[in-house]
């Protein structure tokens, strides 16, 4: 037996604690042969992705604490958190799977099991499948998020990113973040996916002219796969709200969202005119509209959804339909299986799994891995990535429906950029990031990680307490709205100085009960100084003069340098009214 | 795709006559009026004596790309002999009168598409006025939002 490094840091862990617990059994848990186990089916392999966020090399990544939703919705999956989601999943606390799927005692898990992701160690399993399947019976499919937001995968305008779907074989994909590239740019790299037989699809994007009137489909609306003998038809949606989420001007001249309408007629077209065997909807709509929207649309088989990073690890089907809904998780930490049965145009038996792409046990494939190691040698001599810049002692996380260290840690910096003037730092409510562990060193890659978009701009603005809770209102609907088909799948924007209370489940644009401005009411018709980012670009006449906009992420390489310890709050500067919400302490234990 | 829809719309705006309300465009030096008053104005009843139907479906985003430019879609399966013509509102628009189509037989069916002004979040609301006398009614709400974070 060859004992990799993984085994041995198993070994080492499980002998301090053979007594309390039965170390063969405790080991067998964590080899490569448990992690590659499946009941393989039927005829049929979807393998699949979401959410990348560019993360090409092993990192760590916690679960949310919270996911507070709308009470008319918790309960579903992509609601629940912590040890309330290892109960209701039966998953054991302190193993590889709770590690990968909950929060709970993540640091210290952490320096148990290792990083997670990597796109050579996801290569590796894609073709490990590939080569016990057979490549005949296999698609590869992807739900987006997957170019950009890394350093690596914005400095090389989504190159590196593709350059590896192109090594690893993906058939298919959709999009949201891609998209902030600008067009010129999406359409090259799909172009070069495209020469190597990857297909970018969606349904909900078409031209409209200067007047708002609609013309054509942007790409195609779905494709038709021959795999293992059956017909396959896959049907795209790329984010929905993508001129909304993020900054128009990319998208300039596309309209894109839900097209429910449309999806409905390609569903049958697939069905009457091309006699498929199954439909499948590759989507990036977030995992509680594929709900919602399997109930309005019928003859779905099978929804593969992406964008709210949601880990779910049973197939999830949607009461009253036939439609079962899968969703992968995000950050590289998990490669999605399904295996179908499919004849005669019907899904016989599926056997669903995600593997947790623990990369201290899933070997790297050598061709993936030279790739990465090219790219980031390259970035490294322009950016520094590796740089060390300071240490943390909380573990710095961004992932949260209110709050995180990560944001509280931005606020501060961008404060002392502009010479502590500033009364609020608002920060958004992206679901992506990464972790970085107490004790553990800062680099500018980590920074990056958390920041690295195509506007990265710090504006200073004056708004007045009235516009200010008119905006966040205006957020906390696209967060809490009860109706899945009016939210936008992210979290609440981070509000630094500022303490407020809400209820979520409160009318729309009157959830925000009391909020306080550096300790003080605030007061509606008083105008505050305000570092936004992350938005569109206001109008320059609206930018405060004298404060010169930065990219957000040089203001934080510089005040990490600066401080050299980073040690800020953990407690959560919003109260919830009527849900529950969990605090640091609870999953990451020790916090201040 | 379109040929339907642009061949109607354009036969909706000829035909039919197509009254666009000042309620389009935006003044805010207008008074606000509230639903209740300007259904009065146009229909000459309120909202408690209009009946909602399923023979009539809005299409519209659920959450709007841009509140200037919401593209709207009325449709219904009312025999078109039975309808006078057709009322679009916005609930919270300063001005919630949008437009008025009439129809004639030569229509075919009640089809109608076009793009309105959205000054906030509101239902959407088509209103048939029958020959008979009696109205249906069918919304949708529509979000007008300064976006959110992906």
């Amino acid at each position: 037996m060859n004992l990799t490094r993984r085994d041995f840091l198993e070994l080492a862990i499980v002998t301090g604690a053979y007594l309390a617990t039965n170390p063969v059994s405790a080991l067998a848990k964590m080899t490569l042969d448990d992690i590659l186990s499946f009941r393989s089916t039927g005829n049929v392999t979807l393998l699949f992705t979401t959410d990348l966020h560019a993360h090409l090399k092993p990192h760590y990544f916690s679960e949310p604490i919270n996911l507070v939703t709308p009470k008319n919705l918790k309960g579903l999956p992509g609601t629940i958190t912590g040890k309330d989601f290892l109960r209701m999943y039966k998953i054991s606390p302190s193993t590889l799977e709770s590690y990968f799927m909950s929060c709970v005692d993540f640091p210290v898990l952490a320096q148990k099991f290792g990083k997670m992701g990597g796109a050579a160690h996801i290569t590796w399993l894609v073709k490990q499948i590939i080569a016990e399947r057979g490549r005949d019976k296999v698609l590869v499919l992807d739900g987006g998020d997957t170019w950009i937001t890394t350093a690596v995968g914005t400095f090389t305008d989504g190159k590196a990113v593709v350059d590896w779907m192109k090594l690893t074989g993906y058939d298919l994909m959709v999009g949201h973040w891609e998209f902030t590239f600008g067009k010129e740019t999406v359409l090259k790299r799909i172009k070069e996916l495209q020469e190597a037989g990857c297909e970018f699809i969606s349904q909900n994007i078409r031209e409209v002219d200067e007047f708002g009137f609609e013309g054509d489909l942007v790409f195609k609306p779905y494709a038709i796969k021959e795999v293992g003998g059956a017909k396959l038809g896959i049907i795209g949606n790329s984010f929905p709200f993508t001129p909304i989420a993020n900054p128009k001007q990319f998208v300039e001249g596309w309209s894109f969202g839900i097209r429910e309408d449309t999806l409905q007629e390609y569903v049958n077209e697939l069905r009457e005119k091309h006699k498929v065997d199954a439909v499948i909807l590759l989507s990036h709509d977030g995992l509680l509209l594929d709900i919602a929207l399997a109930k309005k649309v019928q003859g779905i088989d099978i929804i593969i959804s992406g964008h709210t990073h949601d880990v779910v690890p049973k197939a999830y089907r949607v009461p009253g339909t036939n439609t079962v809904v899968v969703i992968a998780g995000s950050h590289g930490k998990f490669l999605g299986r399904l295996d179908l049965d499919v004849r005669n145009g019907k899904v016989r038996d599926i056997s669903y799994k995600l593997y947790p792409i623990a990369s201290n046990l899933i070997p790297a494939d050598k061709e993936a891995q030279k790739l990465v190691d090219k790219y980031y040698k390259e970035l490294d001599k322009k950016l520094g990535l590796s740089k060390e810049i300071g240490t943390t002692e909380v573990m710095l996380y961004k992932r949260d429906t209110f709050f995180s260290t990560w944001d509280w840690l931005v606020g501060e910096a961008i404060n002392d950029y502009y010479g502590g003037d500033l009364d609020v730092v608002t920060s958004p409510g992206y679901r992506w990031g990464t972790v970085v562990l107490p004790g553990q060193k800062i680099t500018v890659d980590h920074v990056y990680a958390y920041t690295a978009i195509t506007y990265p701009n710090v504006y200073v603005l004056k708004r007045t307490g009235e516009q200010l809770k008119m905006v966040w209102e205006d957020v906390a609907d696209n967060v809490f709205n009860p109706d899945p088909f009016y939210q936008q799948g992210g979290d609440m924007s981070r509000l630094w100085n500022v303490e407020y209370e809400i209820e979520i489940n409160g009318p729309q644009y009157n959830r925000i009960k009391r909020v306080l401005i550096g300790g003080k009411e605030l007061k509606p018709k008083k105008e505050y100084l305000v570092a936004v980012y992350g938005g569109p670009p206001p109008p320059p006449e609206a930018v405060e003069p004298g404060y010169k906009p930065v990219p957000v992420y040089e203001i934080l390489i510089n005040y990490i340098k600066k401080k050299g310890t980073i040690n800020v709050r953990t407690k959560p500067n919003v109260k919830v009214l009527d849900a529950e919400y969990h605090t640091y302490d609870e999953c990451y234990g020790g916090g201040k | 795709m379109t040929t339907r829809r642009s061949f109607l719309k354009a036969a909706g705006i000829a035909a039919a006559g197509f009254m666009l309300g000042a309620g389009a465009i935006f003044n805010p030096a207008h008074a606000k009026i509230s639903l209740e008053e300007a259904l009065k104005k146009h229909l000459g009843v309120g909202l408690s004596a209009i009946k909602e139907s399923n023979e009539i479906k809005v299409k519209a985003p659920s959450i709007a790309e841009s509140g200037a430019n919401v593209p709207i879609q009325v449709s219904a399966s009312v025999p078109i002999e039975k309808v006078e013509a057709l009322y679009i509102f916005v609930d919270k628009n300063p001005n919630p009168y949008i437009a008025h189509v009439e129809f004639s037989p030569a229509n075919g069916e009640v089809f109608f598409a076009t793009r309105i002004k959205m000054g906030a979040t509101s239902p959407v609301r088509a209103i048939l006025k029958l020959k008979d006398g009696s109205y249906l009614m069918a919304y949708k709400e529509v979000k007008v939002t300064v976006g959110g974070c992906g």
